[in-house]
């Protein structure tokens, strides 16, 4: 056996020692390490070589990667999360041929898809979503994330709201805690948006807050500019409006004339 | 299993985030390989590769990598001047061997920042900073170019980034030296457009040339010459003169004739005057320099060519090497000072004459009597028909006919035989004498006459004044009459053409301050022939006198002068030019059109392009327009094909002064070539609706097709007949009939043997013969102008000398079918009885001696097969020679009048020998091969013009073909001429030169 393939598979198996005991910064110094070993096999993506070893290797860092999205999740790192996620990609994509598919995929894809919508990224959302199979659609991570999109998109936030409670997997609830703040976000900004102001006791109910106060903390900590005066929330809309840009109408009078005078002129 | 493939850079890109170098590092090389496919996914992230880019921490290899890969990115996204700057951030890592479009693409725009910034810094004189990255690249290009082999690649860059030392090295280190050296004059001349720059380049070019082994002295002397340094010339003239080896000998004297074909006379005659006199025997030495400065002081002009040959026997005597020496010496002077080839071509011209006096006699028969502008249009194009032949029978013959024109016709009149007798300068004095003014006030003739005559003989003299101008100045001073001070500016001008000289100046000068309309303008356009391409101050001096004088002809010669003054000065007369073109006065404008023109003569400038186009559409006044489109011919004439397409939008103009322009710009620029656009562009125009823009057109198509025959181009035959037409035709206007008797005259100018040329067989541009057109195309306002068109004449002739500067007997082919390059067959007797009635004395026995002469080739053909071997043995006595070249030229006429014959019978012969001197017209030379066995070889390969001819076998006698008697090989024509006055045929056998025609009265 490969030596450097011996010694990814060690270095894996204490970082899943390590993962199971919960131990993420141990997991985060091996993760690394590992990653850099595996930039050593050419086997890898995006060179794809006929190794002896290509499929052994080839499975070995998808899970590796696999772990890594997972514990870019339990350390409640997105940007770990989304790069992790790309790199694991090319594995699910464009080795599909080369290896057996991962038992994983469709958790790991579900949780991608949670996460944009987290991030209100829609239309990244709907791309991922145009380039799964029909029967992958069917499976209960897919489709719970189709779901809560679904709802969201019809304003049904009490639905994606009680679709926590429905998660298919542990690692889902992170996403769904986040997925209530960005609900939360889009309500105040069409709330921002209908009224001039609002009662404190509306406010609340629309922003699903169970007490006032976490209504005026939350308006302290994101929403600076609305002010909470004599029991209503105003909102400071920007009513500005850039004035209608003026037509240089004697310059392009000018212009057409002289142009015919020019043309007139040649020949 | 299928090649796997990623389909997309998500993950690379990703692990740019990665914390770990490693890691990154890693990424940035597997994306700059899928760069091509997945730049468009890659270019959303380019501010993180940016940022790694500029990252200090970074290790630098990383860093390069990553503006690499940013530089790809750019490139697919167009923003190439991005994609640049950060290709130079990649250093070595950016492969300048590399076969890609990316390289290809970025290697160009490199080049081209880096030329402009280098031309900025040269032309602006400030410090522009250049990145020294950008500079690395462009070495590294050149260093590869040289490397692979590449050097004309390697030349042009190093050219257009003006890198100097680069143009060395390449040329240095190429394999075929000589051959890398003439494809960069070559560049030079086409592509750079700067004058001082090429300057450098060209001091370049000498400098590398005289590091050689065996240095290209041809070559060398041609860039000297560009440089302007006689000194040089002058210093490799005497080291080959000095050589033990006749080769170098002869070589010396090819190097001096090419330099005459150039034509620049001011340049000539400094290279003479600084080759030495001859030292050793002071008596002989300075009698042998003195035959050639008694030559040119002479004040009767006449030379005596003969006189070097006693003193030349004498040296001989006594000290061998120094005697040989003298002798080159004097031979190369004569060469130098133009008397040898002017003599050589005279008698190449008068001797291959084939002119056909019964086009003449048609017009003189169609044309009305009274109608004076079609009859002296006759004359002109008799001039021009024999141009420089010395053949003036017509003229005889018709006295009084001729005797018709009065006042100014009588002016041109006289002046045409100076076109006639152009380059007889030996006796061009004694031929005018009769017209010239008589000491003293109260001579007899017309002062028509008169003037005409001082003009003529500046015609004669034109460029090679040296021994006229004293009289000519003499003339001008001594009289107060305005047509005679005309005549006397003209000639003047014409003999002292770009000397520069202050004393004819001033002469001149104080003409044109006697405020008189007719003699201003002359002198006007004197003082710019005097002072041709000197960029003097004296330009405004008389700019200044423009303004103030109230004659529209003064202004109007001043303004030609003007623009004659900075000729080929290219930037230099942009301050002029702005000043005339930005002038109130119409006229003064019409004359910056010309400076525009001259200044940026042949050199295809945009800039001077695209300002006459300017002012071609946008002037108010139709002079100045017509006279834009016109200057447009001038600018462009070393690019002939570029014209028919810059003009052909305005040719169809709704202007007629502009189509007019547009006519004569192609004539101008195409003369000569035959060009097909150029042909399809002016036949609709000889059939305009307005009379003078058919005669521009009939004229400018005459100066296109001059030397082509019908059976290259079929249209040529077409406009033969429509020029027939034309002239007979009762109804047409005087306008386009002038036209086309103009027109029928330069289609057979100069005898059929001449072709208006504009550039030499070394791409120069031919001073006298720009300067010519220019001047003739002010004919429009001044008839007498149009002869100046005889001074963009050039023979198309192979002349061979041998080492006496003799025309010995040599043979050479031409590989093509004698049809394509045959004279135009004589017209016939037309078979309308009107024609036919008239009495044709002088014709039948033209057509009696043809048909004797025919005869007698036929015989002479057969036997000359026969005994073509043994001839050159059995004539070899001294004493024969008259009968042998006498039998030689009989010969010749067998080489053509067979042909033509055998043609109607069998399948034409693929080729044709000619014999030396021979016609060769410019199409042709591509197809001049020399036989394999022949006894003399040239010293340079040359397909027309003088060449020298190595002799390999010395002891043998020559045989020489043309300088003995030139009679013998006459044609037709002229044998029919000698015929009717037998006194001066049998003077002719005995002189070395044709006797001047007997001069002749008008009847009046």
């Amino acid at each position: 056996m490969d030596p450097q393939l011996t010694e990814v598979s060690q270095q894996f198996e204490r970082f899943k020692a390590a993962f199971v005991r919960k131990d993420y910064s141990t997991c985060s110094d091996l993760l690394s390490r590992l990653k850099v070993l595996l930039t050593k096999f050419t086997s890898l993506p995006p060179l794809f070589e006929n190794t002896p070893n290509a499929a052994h290797e080839l499975t070995l860092a998808r899970d590796i990667y696999e772990h890594a999205v997972v514990l870019s999740v339990k350390t409640e790192d997105q940007d770990a999360f989304e790069r992790d996620f790309f790199q694991l990609k090319p594995y699910y994509v464009d080795a599909r041929n080369r290896l057996p598919p991962s038992p994983q995929e469709n958790l790991i894809l579900g949780l991608n898809l949670l996460r944009l919508l987290v991030q209100n990224r829609i239309a990244e959302f709907h791309t991922e979503l145009e380039l799964l199979s029909s029967a992958t659609l069917d499976n209960p991570c897919i489709k719970h994330a189709v779901e809560l999109e679904q709802s969201f998109m019809e304003g049904a936030y009490n639905r994606v709201l009680s679709a926590r409670q429905t998660a298919p997997d542990a690692t889902y609830v992170y996403f769904m805690d986040l997925l209530a703040k960005t609900i939360r976000d889009e309500i105040a900004g069409c709330s921002e948006k209908a009224y001039d102001y609002v009662s404190i006791s509306d406010a609340r109910q629309m922003l699903l807050f169970s007490s006032d106060q976490e209504l005026l903390a939350y308006v302290n900590e994101e929403h600076r500019e609305w002010e909470v005066k004599e029991g209503f929330v105003v909102f400071q809309k920007a009513k500005e409006t850039a004035p209608c840009k003026e037509i240089p109408s004697l310059q392009l009078i000018n212009q057409t004339l002289s142009y015919a005078r020019e043309l007139e002129r040649i020949v | 299993m299928a090649a796997a493939m990623v389909s997309s850079a998500g993950g690379l890109l990703a692990m740019l985030n990665e914390p770990q170098p490693t890691l990154k590092h890693h990424a940035l090389s597997h994306l700059n390989n899928l760069v091509d496919r997945f730049w468009p996914e890659i270019s959303t992230s380019v501010p993180i590769i940016e940022s790694l880019y500029e990252d200090e921490e970074f290790d630098l290899h990383q860093r390069q990598l990553a503006a690499l890969l940013v530089s790809k990115v750019f490139y697919y996204l167009g923003e190439l001047n991005d994609s640049l700057s950060y290709a130079l951030g990649a250093g070595s890592l950016f492969d300048v061997s590399e076969d890609t479009d990316y390289v290809h693409t970025l290697l160009a725009k490199a080049i081209d920042e880096y030329a402009l910034l280098r031309s900025k810094a040269v032309e602006s004189s400030e410090m522009v900073d250049i990145d020294p990255r950008l500079e690395a690249i462009v070495e590294r290009m050149l260093g590869k170019c040289i490397t692979d082999g590449k050097y004309q690649q390697a030349m042009g860059i190093a050219l257009e980034c003006r890198r100097l030392d680069k143009l060395e090295e390449a040329i240095t280190k190429s394999d075929n030296v000589e051959g890398t050296l003439t494809y960069c004059i070559g560049v030079s001349h086409s592509f750079v457009n700067r004058r001082e720059y090429r300057h450098e380049v060209l001091s370049l070019l000498v400098e590398v040339y005289q590091k050689l082994p065996s240095p290209d002295y041809l070559s060398i002397c041609q860039c000297l010459m560009f440089l302007d340094e006689p000194q040089g010339v002058a210093t490799i003239l005497e080291k080959l003169l000095r050589s033990e080896s006749k080769d170098d000998a002869l070589l010396a004297l090819q190097i001096a004739f090419d330099l005459v074909e150039n034509e620049h006379q001011a340049f000539l005659l400094s290279v003479r005057d600084r080759l030495p006199a001859p030292k050793t025997r002071p008596v002989e030495a300075a009698q042998a320099v003195e035959t050639t400065a008694t030559s040119n002081e002479n004040p009767s002009g006449d030379v005596q060519m003969a006189d070097e040959t006693p003193a030349q026997t004498i040296v001989h005597e006594t000290d061998p090497v120094d005697a040989t020496y003298a002798e080159r010496l004097t031979k190369i002077k004569g060469i130098l000072s133009g008397e040898t080839s002017i003599q050589l071509t005279l008698q190449f011209l008068y001797s291959h004459n084939k002119s056909d006096l019964l086009i003449l006699k048609t017009i003189k028969q169609s044309v009305e009597m009274r109608n004076s502008v079609c009859h002296s249009a006759t004359i002109y194009a008799n001039a021009i028909m024999h141009a420089g032949t010395t053949v003036d029978t017509f003229l005889r013959e018709n006295l009084d006919w001729l005797s018709r024109a009065t006042n100014w016709a009588k002016f041109s009149a006289t002046a045409g035989l100076g076109v006639i007798h152009r380059g007889h300068l030996q006796q061009g004095r004694s031929l005018m004498a009769p017209y010239l003014p008589q000491g003293g006030a109260g001579g007899g003739g017309s002062p028509y006459s008169e003037g005409g005559a001082l003009y003529a003989l500046g015609l004669i003299h034109a460029n090679h004044g040296e021994g006229i101008k004293q009289f000519l100045r003499d003339s001008l001073r001594s009289t107060n009459v305005e047509v005679i001070q005309h005549g006397a500016c003209l000639g003047l001008g014409l003999s002292a053409l770009g000397t520069a000289d202050e004393e004819i100046y001033d002469d001149v000068k104080s003409v044109l301050y006697t405020d008189s309309a007719v003699a201003g303008e002359a002198a006007g356009i004197s003082m710019g022939l005097l002072l041709v391409g000197t960029a003097t101050e004296k330009a405004s001096e008389m700019l200044a006198y423009a303004h103030e004088t109230q004659h529209e002809k003064i202004i109007r010669g001043l303004a030609l002068g003007i623009a004659l003054t900075v000729y080929g000065r290219e930037e230099g007369a942009d301050t002029l030019i702005e000043q005339m073109t930005r002038d109130q006065d119409p006229i003064i404008r019409y004359g910056g059109m010309y400076a525009l023109a001259l200044a940026y003569c042949g050199t295809a400038n945009n800039k001077a392009i695209r300002q006459l186009l300017h002012f071609a559409v946008s002037d108010v006044s139709d002079d100045v327009r017509r006279t834009a489109v016109l200057a447009l011919g001038f600018v462009l004439y070393s690019d002939p094909e570029q014209t028919p397409r810059i003009v052909s939008l305005l040719s169809e103009s709704y202007n007629p002064h502009v189509r007019y322009g547009a006519a004569l710009a192609v004539g101008i620029s195409c003369a000569g070539t035959g060009l097909s656009e150029a042909i399809s562009l002016l036949e609709p125009l000889t059939s305009d609706v307005v009379d003078f823009v058919r005669q521009g057109a009939l004229i400018a198509m005459a100066m296109v097709m001059v030397q082509i025959s019908e059976a290259s181009d079929s249209r040529v035959g077409t406009f033969r007949r429509q020029l027939e037409k034309i002239i007979l035709d009762k109804h047409e206007d005087t306008m386009s009939k002038m036209g086309a008797i103009l027109a029928s005259g330069i289609l057979d100018a100069g005898g059929r043997n001449v072709t208006i040329r504009l550039l030499s067989k070394t791409k120069h541009d031919k001073v006298t013969a720009v300067i010519g057109l220019a001047v003739f195309s002010q004919f429009w306002y001044w008839y007498p102008l149009i002869y100046f068109i005889s001074l963009a004449f050039s023979p198309t002739a192979f002349i061979g000398l041998n080492y006496d500067l003799k025309v010995p007997k040599f043979e050479f082919m031409s590989h093509a079918k004698p049809s394509l390059f045959e004279y135009p067959k004589p017209t016939t007797v037309p078979t309308s009885n009107t024609a036919a009635k008239l009495p044709t004395a002088v014709l039948s026995t033209s057509v009696k001696a043809k048909a004797r002469a025919k005869k007698e080739a036929e015989q002479k053909a057969n036997a000359e097969k026969a005994s073509g071997a043994e001839k050159s043995v059995s004539e070899s006595g001294s004493g024969k020679g008259k009968e042998s070249s006498d039998k030689e030229g009989d010969s010749m006429q067998v080489d053509s009048t067979a042909t033509v014959e055998k043609k109607a019978v069998e399948p034409e012969a693929a080729f044709e020998i000619l014999v030396n001197p021979a016609r060769v017209v410019p199409a042709q030379e591509k197809y001049i091969k020399l036989l394999e066995d022949s006894r003399y070889v040239p010293v340079k390969l040359a397909p027309s013009g003088f060449v020298l001819l190595k002799d390999l076998r010395e002891h043998e006698p020559e045989v020489l073909s043309l300088t003995d008697a030139p009679t013998s090989t006459a044609s037709p024509a002229t044998g029919a001429a000698a015929a009717t006055q037998g006194t001066t045929a049998s003077a002719m056998a005995v002189d070395d030169e044709p006797q001047p025609p007997q001069a002749f009265e008008y009847a009046s």
